[in-house]
């Protein structure tokens, strides 16, 4: 365990496995959301490549790598370039600080899931969560057309705005805890209860607003006005094509994975689970994708809200509701057994 | 379907009872190019024509070359039964009769198209623009003169 | 709140949050853009023709404010093909075909509103066997045409990937009945030629009102769940309530027409008002709306085609026998003149009132009309835009051109 104590190697040990891991699952998620959208619209989704069309995704990317790489002639190159790059890294970064297992005794091997188990876990997540709307401006802004710049607009607004709610309702489970370090946070639900039923009204509000929250983050429908393709034809993707359009595409499904983990971990328990500590990666699965079922149940059957709309909600009924969360919490935590630390 | 009915024809008749003809004319009256917008109102004001239905330009040349236009209206009245009013001007080579967007703001379209594709000039007309030809269009596709193989230089 | 208390008088109502004169005195469609407000920063958005949500090519220019639309300036015509000229060449049993391809979404009502007009000019009495097929086709095609409006209305609002497009799937689902109702009748699923000027060609099919009858049953049974991914959701409702208001008198003024001009309010219906085919005897109860919104063009759709339901299941039982086709006074249907004269008839197309003005006395001693002209419903929508866009958001333009059910081919011609 001496080498493993090594940050640098533990983060590549643990590291190489997550990044693949989610790489492949987000590919596979979109074979999967095809698919499940086919089923819920009455026809069948892919069927022609491999089994069940499972190797759909593969061969989107073959298509991509061979469409010609076009960049305007107006746009500006250098961000053009660099935009498609930080959303998959972003969205890999957050995965960074996540317990994908571990044991809840407090020894050793609790930290051999986490790629960096740091103290401020949470405030790393968020961070690095709120970034996600640099890269979309850069596109919106280096394109150099109406629609993207639009679109980019769009996106700085509702990704600002939606980053107090998120931030607010994450604020529920540390303040509750008392914990800024996600494992710490899984460690506390294991010994307490979940997040989502502890603070019994707050828990359960605070994971709906933050489920709300990471959608908007992620640009989901019916948050995905940045990216409304009936009016703003494909938002800030107008001008990507080939690769670097296949790597925003890749990017949206890790960042929507991410997003279900990432809440799953603060409210569901992480890999906390009835079974022994070994099966608590599976736990985390089955959470992170229940919450990315829903997430694409909603997608496939709601509409999309305005941008005035979305702005509504977000400072009139998101960000007092959720302050006012806060506020709750940190009572409770005096008073009930559970929450004292 | 007479193009105006008799209780129509006689109210109108009584408001305009020198410019008139005695007798509906089946295919709608004629009306003189400066009753126009008058007839158009007093339509709409105090028979309850208030739906606004098409201008139909048509061209007639002449044996003696010279270029003969006819502008028909038709308005109705949205109630039950319902009744449509047409009624036609004829003009002359100059092609010009007053526009109805005051009175009718469905007559912006209509009237652009007819001027369009007939090339009658629409009086006092906001916006005479073509609106579906290419703005650089020469000629008028819906006059008798334009042929129907007329070539045009490829599309830009 | 406004609540008074117990003692002294009520306070004034609030006041109208929303502007409520009629748009013709509130809004300047040809606004001088150079005498806007120097402050602002407009942006000039080009949408089409090309873009996704047109609904065809049509192109309109906007001028945004931010996002919200200061001015529009539709440009039509990129699907202009000339019938019209077209239409002073071809003789009048050659145009059904053409009419086809007007309205592509609904071209039996065209066919419908074309021969009309001969018969009416020529005063052929239609048999009542035709009169009675040709009022179940219109409704049919009604129900079709609707269903594949609230399919792309979803897709507007709902986004291609997303709930609308789930929505629009479900309506194609059911639409694909009534095409195959329609194809084992003429042979065709899209461009019939069914019609003639005295009647139908196609007579009806062994089995085919039964199969009918069945559709119906499906249909119906299928109804209430749109009603359940659209009524019953709370961004759909948010979407269209209070968007793209037109006030009666301006839509009258601008000739909107069909379940567009119903949803302002007004109760006219040509079906009803004016009956053709065999509508005067089932009686048709007439949808209205008054708020004049997104959500009443939607409403009102949705009641026409329960009502469309209503009247095929009345007349597909006893189609009356005889002959499908009027023997007087056209003897052969190739050979039709109509003399000169001017004549306009019309009927209500799923869009609204199709019109055609047909001056008679054209070549070949009336085998071709002199003039032509067709009085497209969506022509008359679409001139509805410059007029309700501005004041409202780039996302609700969409929804706005999608409401008005606008069919490019038809407004182009």
């Amino acid at each position: 365990m001496t080498l493993l104590s090594n940050p640098w190697i533990h983060g590549l040990v643990v590291g190489t496995p997550v990044l693949l891991v989610f790489l492949a699952a987000s590919a596979l998620a979109s074979w999967w959301e095809r698919k499940f959208a086919g089923r819920m619209q009455n026809r069948l989704g892919p069927t022609i490549v491999g089994p069940f069309g499972i190797l759909q995704p593969f061969a989107d990317a073959l298509k991509m790598m061979q469409k010609e790489d076009i960049v305007p002639r107006a746009a500006d190159r250098a961000l053009f370039n660099l935009a498609p790059v930080f959303p998959l890294a972003l969205a890999l970064a957050v995965l960074a600080v996540v317990p994908f297992g571990g044991s809840w005794a407090g020894d050793e091997w609790s930290s051999a899931l986490v790629v960096a188990d740091l103290d401020i876990g949470v405030i790393w997540v968020l961070a690095v969560s709120g970034l996600m709307v640099f890269p979309t401006w850069m596109a919106g802004w280096a394109s150099s057309n109406k629609y993207t710049l639009l679109a980019g607009m769009r996106s700085v607004a509702q990704g600002v705005s939606y980053e107090i709610p998120l931030v607010l309702a994450a604020m529920v489970p540390v303040v509750a805890t008392g914990e800024l370090s996600l494992s710490g946070i899984v460690a506390w639900q294991a010994e307490h209860g979940w997040l989502v039923f502890w603070p019994p009204g707050p828990g359960l509000f605070a994971f709906v607003i933050f489920f709300m929250a990471s959608l908007a983050e992620a640009n989901r429908i019916p948050f995905d006005i940045p990216e409304a393709e009936s009016e703003l034809v494909a938002g800030v993707l107008v001008e990507y094509t080939g690769l670097k359009f296949g790597l925003f595409m890749l990017a949206e499904y890790t960042h929507t994975i991410a997003a279900s983990v990432i809440a799953s971990v603060l409210f569901l328990g992480g890999a906390h689970g009835p079974m022994p500590e070994i099966f608590g990666p599976m736990w985390l699965v089955l959470k992170a994708s229940t919450l990315f079922v829903i997430i694409y149940w909603i997608r496939w059957s709601w509409y999309r809200f305005r941008s005035d709309q979305l702005m509504d909600l977000c400072w009139r009924y998101l960000v007092p509701i959720t302050l006012v969360l806060v506020m709750i919490t940190a009572i409770m935590r005096g008073f009930l057994p559970g929450g004292a630390s | 379907m007479a193009a105006l009915d008799a209780d129509t024809w006689a109210a109108l008749r009584g408001a305009f009872p020198s410019a008139l003809p005695i007798d509906a004319d089946p295919s709608g009256p004629v009306v003189p190019v400066d009753l126009h917008v008058a007839v158009a109102r007093f339509l709409k004001e105090s028979l309850g024509f208030t739906m606004y239905v098409t201008v139909v330009a048509s061209h007639w040349p002449q044996a003696d070359g010279s270029d003969r236009f006819e502008v028909a209206t038709v308005l109705r009245r949205p109630s039950n039964p319902s009744v449509t009013a047409a009624w036609r001007l004829q003009i002359g080579p100059e092609a010009e009769v007053p526009t109805l967007f005051p009175l009718f703001a469905g007559a912006d379209w209509q009237e652009r198209e007819q001027f369009d594709l007939v090339g009658v000039r629409f009086t006092g007309h906001p916006d005479l623009r073509r609106l579906m030809m290419p703005e650089d269009w020469e000629g008028h596709p819906l006059r008798k003169s334009y042929a129907i193989d007329t070539p045009h230089p490829p599309w830009r | 709140m406004g609540s008074s208390t117990s003692h002294g008088a009520a306070p004034p109502p609030p006041a109208p949050t929303r502007d409520v004169r009629p748009l013709r005195m509130r809004v300047n469609p040809f606004l001088d853009i150079d005498q806007y407000d120097p402050e602002a920063d407009l942006m000039a958005l080009n949408m089409g023709p090309q873009h996704p949500s047109t609904h065809g090519v049509f192109r309109i220019k906007l001028f945004i404010d931010g996002e919200v639309v200061v001015k529009a300036v539709p440009y039509p015509g990129y699907l202009h093909r000339g019938v019209e000229k077209l239409c002073e060449k071809l003789t009048f049993a050659q145009l059904v075909p053409i009419v086809d391809k007007h309205d592509y979404v609904a071209p039996m009502t065209n066919e419908q509103a074309i021969v009309r007009v001969v018969e009416e000019a020529l005063k052929i009495e239609v048999p009542r066997r035709a009169r009675v097929l040709r009022t179940i086709l219109a409704e049919l095609q009604r129900i079709a045409s609707h269903l594949l409006w609230l399919g792309t209305f979803t897709l507007d609002i709902g986004g291609t990937i997303g709930g609308g497009a789930s929505v629009m799937m479900y309506t194609f689902r059911e639409r694909e009945l009534i095409l195959d109702l329609f194809e084992m009748l003429t042979g065709a699923r899209f461009h019939y030629n069914t019609h003639t000027p005295g009647g139908n060609r196609h007579d009806v099919p062994v089995g085919w009102p039964e199969r009918v009858k069945k559709v119906c049953d499906v249909i119906a049974a299928r109804l209430p769940e749109y009603t359940a991914a659209c009524t019953d959701n709370d961004v759909f409702d948010l979407r269209s309530r209070g968007v793209g208001v037109i006030d009666a008198a301006t839509a009258l003024e601008l000739g909107l027409s069909g379940p567009n001009l119903r949803a302002s309010g007004v109760d006219h219906d040509l079906r009803r008002d004016a009956p053709y085919h065999a509508y005067d005897e089932v009686g048709v109860n007439v949808a209205v709306a008054t708020d004049g919104d997104c959500w009443a063009r939607y409403i009102v759709r949705m009641a026409e085609m329960e009502e469309s339901l209503r009247i095929v299941r009345l007349l597909i039982d006893d189609i009356p026998q005889g002959p499908i086709t009027a023997l007087k006074p056209v003897k052969l249907h190739t050979q039709i003149k109509v003399p000169a004269g001017q004549h306009y008839a019309a009927i209500d197309t799923p869009r609204g009132e199709l019109g055609t003005y047909l001056i008679g006395g054209g070549a070949e001693k009336g085998a071709a009309a002199f003039r032509l002209k067709i009085r497209p419903p969506s022509l008359h929508a679409m001139a509805a835009l410059p007029w309700i866009l501005p004041g409202n958001t780039v996302s609700d333009v969409v929804a706005i051109l999608g409401s008005l059910d606008p069919i490019m081919g038809e407004v182009d011609r």
